[in-house]
Parts: C-alpha cells; structure tokens; sequence
C-alpha cells in the first residue's frame, strides 16, 4: 500500500533520514521503533508533505505522492495523528471531530460522515460522553483518543500515528492500543511510530528500527522482540545504539 | 505472509531486497571493520547503495577473506550475542561460522521450508544419513525436520546393516542423503536380498547433484519420490535452494540471500542463461552476514518463469566447482588444503594427483604421491608412517579416509595427464 525508497530528507545541514525504504502492506500494522532524534517523526512529515524529502520516492497505491502537498495526500487516504495530539482545544469533542471529515463534506453525503462517527464512538465510548464539553478540558487520555477519532474520520486508508502513548498513564496506553487494534482489524493500514519500544512491538506485525536517520533492522514483531540488539538498545535499561 | 514471500512480484522482490541489502549494509559499515576498509577504500558509502544494481559496486568476499579474519573478525554482532559457533576445515585456518538465536531460527524456518516444500509433514518418520563431515547440514536439516514436528532419526555411527535394519523397524518414511549413499544402500540391499521398507517414500538428496538416468533408478529401486537440495555451509546452510513438485532446477531462497552469477574470471555477470559462478549477498544473517560470496560453484539462471507459481529465481544443478574445490560424498575438499596437508607432512608439496574410485557407488579418494629424493627416509617403515599421519590428519579434517600411495612419478604423470584430480 505504501512504499518508501530511498528517501533522504534533510533540515538544514542536518540529514535526519538518509536513504530509507520500507513498505506497508494493506492491513499491516507497521512499527517504526528508535531513540529521540532517530528520524521517525521525519520520516512521517516528509510522508505527509508536511517536509520536502531531497531525494527518494513514496508511493502510495503504486502512485507516486512525494511531489503532492498535503491536502491531496490526505485526500489519496493517509491521515496522521500528529505527537502531542494538536487537537483544537477551544472547540467541542464533536466539532474536533467533524473537522477530521473536512474534506469529505463537499463529496460525500452527511449519513456516511455521522454513521463513521457513530463508530467512533462506539470505539471510545469516554468521547461521547463528552462529545459537548470543550477538547482543552479533556485529559491526556481522552485528548489522544480523540485524535485518532478525528484522524479516522477523514476515512483514511493508511492512519500514521506518531507516539501514540506519549505521556499517557500505562492503563490509558492499553485502552489505545487496544483501540489501534480495533481499527486495524476493520480494515485499517497501520503505520506507527514508538519510543515504547515494547509496546509497539507488541502491537504490530512488522517492525523497522531506525537509527540515526538510518534502518538497521527489519522483520517480523516476533523476531524482532528476540533479537539480541534489540533488546539491548530499546527493550532493556542499558541503552546502546547498534552503531556503537 | 512467510509462505507468500515466494510468489512475490517482481516489484515485491525489489522492494524487498532493497530493504534488506540496505540494512545490512547499513549493518556491517558500522560494524565490520573488513567491510568498512574496503567500502572506503572503493569510496563507497552505505548512502550510495540506491538500487539493487549498486550491489556490482561492492567488493566480493572470498573464502581467502575468511581465513584472513580468523576466527571473529567478521562478526556483525558482539560475541556475546553468538550463540553457536560452527568451524569447518579451510586450507590455512579453520573457517567459523557464528549464528545469533534470531539467525538459528531463520535457518530452521528456511530448513523447515525446504523440507516442506519437498513434501515432508509432521506426520513423517526422517532418517538421515550423511557423513560427519556434514555436521552442520547435519544440525540443520535435524532442527527443520523438528520445526515441522516430523520424528527425526540423526545418524549414528552404525553400520549400514544397522541404519537398513532401523529404516524397515522405524518405519522411516523420509530418507535425507547423498546421492553416492543412496545409490550404495540400494546396491547393498540388492545385493542381500532385502526388499526396500514400504514406508519409505521420499528421498531427499543434499550435498551433491544428480543425473537423471542415475535418479530415475533410484526412484525405481526404493519405490520413492526424490527431491534436491543445495545449500553452501559458509553462506546460509542447507535449503538455500530447492526443488518443487516440477524439479526443474533449484528454487533459491531469494527472501534470504541475493544471488548473482558471474564470470569467475572477469567477475562481470554472465549473459543470461550461462554458466558462471554463483555469488551470494546475505540479507536475513546477523552474526556473520557475507557480501558477494563467491561460492565457487557453477551454475546457470534457468531464466524462464516455474510453472508452480513461485516467482524466487532459479539455478540450475551445480555443474563443478571453479576454485580448486572437489565434491566428495557432498563435502567439499579444497586442493589447497591437501596441498597445505602434504606440506605439513613432507616439507615440501610433491607432485600429486587425487584419484577418486567409485566403489560400490561410494567415492573413495586416493591421495597419489609421486615418489622424490626429498621424500626418503631411512626405511619403508619410516615412509608408512608418515603416509600415516597424512591419513589421519586428512581423516580428521574432513571426516572423510583417504589413503595415501606413493607412486612413481611416470606412473602419475601417464595417469594425471597434467590434471591434479581424476575420477575413475
């Protein structure tokens, strides 16, 4: 569904990914595991347009998207759900989410749009209980539910979600991806980016380790939770990158 | 998913490899100092590895390059993440090979795959019976056959009477050998009387090919089905190429390795379809990845698309070895290490020529040593011995006998005609 080849993208004199390919399969949940600083949120801007790779291709569906701007990938069916949730905290739970479906109000008619959302709903039941009250008084939790709410909402077939458990409490990070889980398995593509390494592991089916700008490891969930410098560098205490 | 990745599309595999050559590249740069020396020294950097045709820009790995990093220089990995250390005879040093956990269970997987696809099930009862000299095929083919939950019998240093007698009581129904000793256990129960066990069906050939006239007798002798498997211990190990149900050339494991076949001479590639020398780029091994192996065997791409489905590139039969190797019972004995053994042995390599008999379809090898002043000692006694000690280091080495005749030098040369190997 989607392939990355050779994408370098660079800010500045820095180059935070240097020559990355990796592809997700339709129906795949995909974890991009690394420290701070490897080229995972890169990776997914320069995905949405939102950064301008120097050199490489992204597919998606066969066609090429790197030369597009957001707004198009977004209509092509990829949706991010952004670190730090970047709701919008002065409007109401169902507003954040009826904007997610933005784009599809002028194409599709409104039963479609309030019948996703009424899945959403059914998904994280916390966001509409609460569907009135202002997004800037939920708590973190609810915050990231309500982001993957708003991202689903625009029907994406490919949702990116950038540390989906930052921050969150670890029982708040089981209901999410639990919920992650849900929507994969009614049909969803899954790209996700984690410093919670075991967690992610633990959620996809493959995996890719990025390191300084770079992958070094790839496979299956399985394998990669056995590996020896997996677990050294992102599972265990004593931190080592595989470079060193 | 593991059983799709042979019927990938073509921009599936290309996908695919370009992930996985660049990881491991990215891998071994930062880790292999040998690869790192001669990536800069060629001033190539990880970043450059663009598209699978950047592959012809790096250098070759040579079984020279092993024995000049003896024992752990080309390990990716720390020492402490090996978990098993293989070691086979090389001419000068021995050669290691280490495996991480994560590599042995790809190989079983690979094994398992192998097997399966040469129609082993759980439900099977395998015999194998390969030289020690094998151990590590040995090893493997064992944990495959156990990954696919069938019975396995590993060889025990019986008699032949014992292993006939364990196939008919066992009710083996898969026999894992080589060619040679399959065709000596059918010599050796014709030649007794004794009638093949029913429940043997399936005869899976490693460590050396066959020809078809040679097969199809077996087949009939046994009553059994027949399957080949190619595998180069230093690379990967067994199952690296197989038959399917067509046998129609092997079938490489193309999610594991990346294969090229060149020139040996040239080292260019071959045009399509000729014969030239298989060359192999790990993609799946951590501990002890390899990059353009040259592996000394010759072989073609059987270009045409196999009819089962599978879209993994295929070879065809090895057709010899282009490095001074030679293929005994499906162990390969290199002509530099016998030559290093003489020199242990005589101080001096004399004129010598490897005389392979046929006996009872066993290979029996025959070291001929031209007799020389340098060679004399004082008695005949003194002469034996030392053939001796030939026989039993060369016993050692490669767990294969091999005798020792010294020979008259015009003898040898009437019967070598210049060659340094003959197969009678």
């Amino acid at each position: 569904m989607l392939t990355v080849r050779n994408l370098t993208t660079q800010y500045g004199a820095v180059r935070a990914l240097k020559n990355v390919s990796l592809h997700v399969g339709r129906g795949e949940i995909v974890c991009l595991i690394g420290a701070n600083g490897a080229g995972k949120s890169t990776l997914m801007f320069s995905i949405m347009g939102v950064v301008r790779p120097q050199s490489g291709e992204i597919l998606f569906e066969e066609e090429p998207i790197h030369h597009l701007e957001t707004p198009e990938i977004v209509s092509r069916g990829i949706s991010l759900v952004p670190e730090g949730r970047q709701i919008f905290y002065p409007l109401t739970v169902e507003e954040n989410l009826e904007l997610g479906a933005y784009q599809r109000f002028k194409k599709e008619p409104k039963e479609a749009i309030f019948a996703d959302l009424e899945s959403v709903y059914e998904l994280f039941p916390r966001l509409r209980e609460r569907k009135k009250q202002l997004a800037g008084t939920l708590s973190g939790g609810e915050q990231q539910m309500l982001a993957i709410g708003r991202a689903f909402m625009a029907r994406p077939k490919l949702l990116m979600l950038d540390e989906p458990s930052l921050g969150l409490a670890p029982k708040l990070v089981d209901n999410i991806l639990e919920a992650i889980k849900t929507l994969n398995q009614k049909g969803l593509t899954i790209l996700v980016v984690e410093q919670n390494a075991r967690k992610a592991l633990e959620l996809a089916h493959r995996g890719y380790v990025l390191e300084t700008g770079r992958i070094v490891l790839q496979g299956r969930t399985e394998e990669l939770v056995a590996d020896e410098d997996v677990r050294r560098a992102y599972l265990g205490k004593d931190y080592r990158k595989f470079t060193d | 998913m593991e059983q799709k990745v042979e019927y990938l599309s073509p921009e599936g595999w290309r996908q695919w490899h370009l992930e996985l050559l660049q990881s491991t590249i990215n891998r071994i740069y930062h880790r292999v100092p040998f690869y790192r020396k001669l990536m800069d020294e060629k001033g190539i950097t990880p970043e450059d590895i663009t598209d699978l045709s950047a592959l012809k820009k790096l250098p070759f790995t040579t079984r020279e390059h092993l024995e000049k990093n003896y024992p752990y220089d080309l390990f990716a990995v720390p020492l402490r993440d090996i978990v098993r250390l293989h070691t086979f005879p090389g001419p000068r040093t021995p050669i290691v090979k280490g495996f991480t956990k994560r590599d042995l269970t790809s190989i079983r997987k690979l094994t398992a795959r192998f097997l399966s696809t040469s129609g082993v099930s759980s439900e099977d009862i395998v015999q194998i019976c390969l030289d020690p000299g094998m151990s590590i095929w040995i090893e493997e083919l064992k944990e495959g056959a156990e990954e696919l939950g069938a019975s396995v019998i590993p060889p025990d240093p019986q008699s032949v009477t014992n292993r006939v007698r364990i196939m008919k009581d066992f009710r083996t129904s898969v026999l894992i050998t080589t060619p040679s000793y399959a065709l000596y256990l059918v010599h050796f129960m014709q030649e007794r009387g004794l009638v093949p066990p029913e429940s043997l069906h399936l005869v899976i050939l490693v460590g050396e090919g066959m020809d078809a006239p040679q097969r199809l007798r077996l087949e009939k002798a046994l009553g059994v089905d027949t399957r080949l498997g190619y595998g180069i211990t230093e690379a990967i190990g067994p199952a690296m190429g197989y038959e399917c149900e067509r046998r129609e050339g092997y079938h490489l494991a193309a999610d594991y390795f990346l294969a090229e076949i060149i020139d040996p001479e040239t080292g260019e590639d071959v045009k399509e379809g000729e014969a030239g020398e298989l060359v192999i780029t790990t993609l799946m091994v951590k501990a002890n990845p390899l990059i353009r192996f040259r592996t000394g065997d010759l072989c073609r791409f059987l270009p045409e698309r196999c009819p089962c489905g599978r879209t993994t590139p295929r070879i065809s039969q090895i057709l010899g070895q282009c490095d001074g190797r030679v293929s005994i019972r499906g162990i390969k004995i290199s002509l530099s290490y016998i030559e290093a053994l003489l020199k242990q042995t005589y101080d001096h390599i004399p004129e010598y020529l490897l005389y392979i008999r046929q006996e009872k379809y066993l290979e029996e090898l025959e070291l001929w040593v031209a007799m020389n002043e340098k060679l004399f000692e004082p008695s005949i006694l003194g002469l034996h011995k030392i053939a001796e000690k030939f026989e039993k280091a060369f016993e050692e080495t490669f767990g294969l006998p091999c005798r020792l005749k010294l020979v008259e030098k015009e003898h040898l040369l009437q019967v070598s005609q210049g060659k340094k190997v003959i197969r009678a």
